[in-house]
């Protein structure tokens, strides 16, 4: 039964594909909406990738990122981050730009390490024995953006506006800490900052 | 103006240590280093103290309040010469818990060394402690006692026979003049599963055959033991975990080892 479902996708694909006028349709929402850069934010010393706005009010967002820290910095590590935002309220300026004052976030970072496993080895360990996985990393975060419109500073550059945000970020391992620690450990503890920007097209 | 105070808020931000690349970075800019190293360099050799009194505690982990407590009960106790944190200093082995420890544990009015525990060692846990308190094999001479801290979580190396050290014990356990006593201090005790069991004959006679062994100083079950794992006679002690709100003042005097149990 399943061989049988993977064939018929396969031929359902062969003739998505063989129409190339379809094709382009299906496939254009692959077509990223924005470019990342950020600083920091606990997914590399620097991070580039790109976004998707999501829904039709275009109020989330999906980035995929890679970032990299290097051993200067206390690396070496290559970090993987897929992250979902969700943008619920905006503030116009005049013609020129928007604020997103108070955007919530959630993303996982996965980091490539050769000291950092998926799961602890089970030949190794008892089933429960560490609870956590060291390389998959669960965060959580709340960004602040400037949209500023580049329509009209930046003509015929198809570049729709820029996004500049500030962004603090937190995850299982510092929440876990503080939940239990409340007086010897704050929130500004726990929260690391980043800062980027979106280049919207 | 609200560009203005968003160019504020950056500013402020930028100012303070909080732009985080990994959790997993091993240092950041203003991160500590050689932590060990430094304090022993603060307690001194103790050639002239002959009552050696210091404070076992281990497994705070996660114990970041309890921990505060901890500083203030041993403050309060007369004559402590210093302090020795027997693994398990972190939960995830990672930099910000060893820094939010210390940070606690700067309180002491005697200064502390850390030795490295098992949960310590996960992650990127043994880099971060090398940089951060320094070797995961180390020993220090106070009082003419030479205190022997080594890395006996035999598990986190896949029980490949060389974890702990037993080479490198032998060769520190050595007689030398003006050392009258040793003690052992390492987290994982050798009745524990998580202590290669290969090494566990070795381990013991090490200790047994060394003139003027007192103790071996352990952490790991998160519960107070007193154990005799041969007929040497030489006691093994396992600390309470800093959760438990207990801890061990240990003292030397005439080369004859006591212990005494604390709750805070």
């Amino acid at each position: 039964m399943r061989e049988y479902i993977f064939k018929f996708r396969f031929v359902f694909l062969l003739l998505v594909a063989s129409s190339a006028k379809v094709s382009a349709q299906s496939f254009k929402f692959l077509i990223p909406d924005q470019a990342i850069v950020q600083y920091a934010g606990s997914i590399g010393y620097f991070s580039g990738g790109v976004g998707y706005e999501l829904f039709g009010n275009k109020k989330g967002n999906l980035d995929l990122l890679y970032g990299f820290v290097p051993g200067s910095k206390g690396g070496v590590l290559n970090i993987a981050t897929a992250k979902f935002g969700y943008k619920p309220w905006t503030i116009k300026l005049k013609e020129w730009g928007k604020i997103y004052p108070f955007n919530p976030a959630i993303f996982a970072t996965y980091t490539f390490h050769k000291e950092l496993s998926f799961k602890f080895p089970s030949g190794q360990y008892a089933h429960d024995y560490y609870y956590w996985s060291e390389a998959l990393r669960p965060h959580l975060a709340f960004s602040s953006e400037i949209e500023l419109d580049a329509k009209k500073l930046l003509k015929n550059t198809g570049i729709r506006a820029i996004g500049l945000y500030i962004e603090a970020n937190t995850n299982d391992f510092y929440l876990i800490n503080y939940l239990q620690n409340t007086s010897a450990l704050t929130v500004t503890d726990i929260f690391q900052l980043g800062i980027g920007m979106r280049v919207k097209f | 103006m609200r560009i203005f105070l968003l160019f504020l808020l950056c500013a402020a931000f930028a100012g303070c240590n909080h732009f985080e690349f990994s959790p997993n970075q091993t240092f950041d800019r203003i991160s500590l280093k050689d932590v060990n190293a430094t304090n022993l360099k603060r307690l001194g050799d103790g050639a002239n103290d002959d009552t050696v009194t210091f404070v076992l505690t281990g497994d705070s982990q996660k114990s970041r309040d309890e921990t505060v407590k901890f500083c203030k009960a041993v403050n309060a106790i007369k004559g402590i010469d210093f302090v020795v944190l027997a693994g398990d200093i972190t939960e995830f082995g990672v930099l910000k818990e060893m820094l939010w420890i210390s940070r606690t544990l700067e309180d002491l009015h005697a200064p502390y060394v850390a030795v490295i525990g098992n949960h310590d060692e996960t992650a990127r846990g043994k880099e971060t402690f090398l940089h951060m308190f320094g070797e995961l094999n180390y020993s220090f001479v106070y009082g003419g006692i030479k205190f022997v801290c080594h890395d006996s979580n035999s598990r986190e190396y896949n029980f490949n026979g060389q974890v702990p050290n037993i080479p490198w014990l032998k060769n520190e356990l050595k007689p030398s003049p003006g050392i009258k006593g040793f003690v052992g201090i390492s987290h994982v005790p050798v009745n524990s599963e998580d202590f290669d069991s290969k090494l566990i004959k070795d381990y013991t006679t090490t200790f047994a055959q060394t003139p003027g062994f007192l103790a071996s100083l352990n952490a790991h079950t998160h519960n107070y033991d007193l154990f005799y794992p041969d007929d040497s006679g030489i006691p093994y002690v396992i600390t309470s975990a800093m959760a438990n709100k207990e801890f061990l003042v240990v003292q030397i005097v005439n080369n004859k080892i006591s212990f005494e149990r604390v709750y805070f």
